[in-house]
């Protein structure tokens, strides 16, 4: 098989014998897929620069199978540049998409949402609404979406105003009906489902019932990238706000 | 040819080396065995005795006889600056063509959490110390312009700014007798954000 100039992102490269690069991509129309990048790690290779991950790409492989040969590479306008603060966010939902996603599984609306993400993590102010709303799409498009309109038992339409205990295999239960599951308002809920996620405290509670969402999916194997963030709040207990980075 | 068990366990050992396929191990072990079995007798002594003698430095992981290196020992050099590498050859190329008077660190790698390597395996531990000991004025943050070599700058100068000390980032941007039109433009970006007075 033979694609030509698709659209992609790199999740993540490594090298592979001596001059060449293996390739993790995720593509609009084939889904996250494996390439081998003949040459591209030797010192004279024009595409060193170009296989980055967070780059837009036109890539065009040869061969079926999970592992492809890559045969051309070019730019697909202009490069999205993360600050340095966001590069971890950045290889975080790479991660995420890596262990999650099945290889050749075409997912061309979570293609266009990674692209939205990537360009809200170089401008917008704070990371977490976008990191949290992508999450939920992914979590969608797996087929493991979160209810967050209803209570599970009666079907009633969820309160801002009342407490609830989201069963993960079931959805949001009323408090007083649950004694197990994460603990959200319905302020929350509601918040995550409409996608407007302002108030920090809404942020945490929404971030805590994702996790655990996402731990299930990755059936208790740890993110590494998210070991790194602990490890880098407990050495930098503040951290600096993005401003500074101009100083620099 | 069924060559001898011996002669194949040979070929194949040599293909550990980098740019050494199956023609050029067996050129080499032919090589090594009928004309120059002296040369061999020598690759095998200096081999053995460079695996047993070169260790790493104990201030800056660089590859080392010694439990401190050449330049962590030299009295002359500048310990007020502090320079970030990803490799030993690294090292190599910065003393070779920048005059560089100050220390090194030697990283081993970069930041790169889906292949298991986080800070401890960067000995980030041993560096933070470093900046502890209080004689360390600034960081040259000089991992490779790739999206993990930035994020291990970024990571490093974090440590640097808790402690006050001034982290610096080398440019990039568009190599000298470049063309403008070749440059690929993810560096063609990075050269214009990182734009200077002329002076």
């Amino acid at each position: 098989m033979r694609v030509l100039l698709q659209p992609a992102f790199l999740l993540h490269r490594r090298p592979y014998r001596d001059s060449s690069l293996l390739l993790e991509a995720f593509t609009q129309e084939h889904g996250r897929l494996g390439l081998v990048a003949r040459g591209a790690s030797s010192p004279r290779s024009r595409l060193k620069g170009l296989l980055q991950p967070f780059a837009p790409l036109l890539l065009s492989w040869t061969g079926a199978g999970e592992l492809a040969t890559l045969t051309g590479a070019e730019d697909a306008g202009r490069p999205v540049s993360l600050p340095p603060h966001r590069v971890l966010s950045g290889l975080y939902v790479n991660e995420l998409l890596v262990r999650l996603l099945p290889r050749l599984d075409p997912q061309p609306g979570l293609f266009a949402v990674y692209r939205e993400l990537l360009a809200a993590l170089a401008t917008a102010p704070g990371e977490e609404p976008p990191l949290r709303r992508f999450e939920k799409r992914l979590l969608e498009d797996l087929g493991y979406g979160l209810t967050l309109d209803r209570e599970s038992v009666s079907g009633a339409p969820i309160v801002a105003e009342e407490r609830y205990c989201y069963v993960l295999d079931r959805g949001p239960l009323a408090a007083d009906r649950a004694a197990a599951g994460v603990p959200i308002s319905g302020r929350g809920l509601l918040a995550l489902r409409d996608g407007t996620l302002t108030d920090p405290a809404v942020l945490g509670e929404v971030k805590r019932l994702i996790r655990a969402a996402l731990a299930e999916q990755l059936r208790g194997r740890a993110l590494k990238t998210r070991e790194l963030y602990r490890v880098k709040r407990e050495t930098s207990p503040t951290l600096p706000p993005p401003a500074r980075e101009s100083e620099r | 040819m069924a060559a001898s068990p011996l002669l194949n366990q040979l070929m194949a050992a040599l293909r550990c080396l980098p740019g050494v396929g199956p023609k050029s191990a067996q050129r080499m072990a032919l090589h090594l065995l009928e004309r120059d079995r002296d040369g061999a007798g020598r690759l095998v002594e200096t081999l053995r005795a460079a695996l047993e003698g070169i260790g790493h430095c104990r201030q800056c992981r660089d590859l080392s006889e010694t439990e401190i290196c050449a330049f962590c020992a030299n009295p002359r050099r500048d310990r007020t600056s502090l320079c970030v590498l990803e490799t030993p050859a690294d090292v190599l190329a910065v003393e070779q063509s920048t005059g560089f008077q100050g220390l090194y660190f030697v990283l081993m790698g970069h930041l790169s959490p889906l292949d298991g390597i986080g800070p401890a395996e960067l000995g980030l531990e041993t560096l933070e110390a470093r900046l502890d000991g209080g004689e360390v004025r600034e960081i040259i943050l000089a991992t490779n312009p790739t999206v993990e070599g930035e994020a291990t700058a970024y990571y490093i100068a974090e440590l640097a700014r808790e402690r006050g000390i001034r982290a610096t980032r080398i440019a990039h941007g568009v190599p000298l007798g470049g063309e403008l039109e070749y440059v690929d433009s993810g560096t063609l970006a990075h050269a214009f954000a990182g734009r200077r007075e002329v002076s």
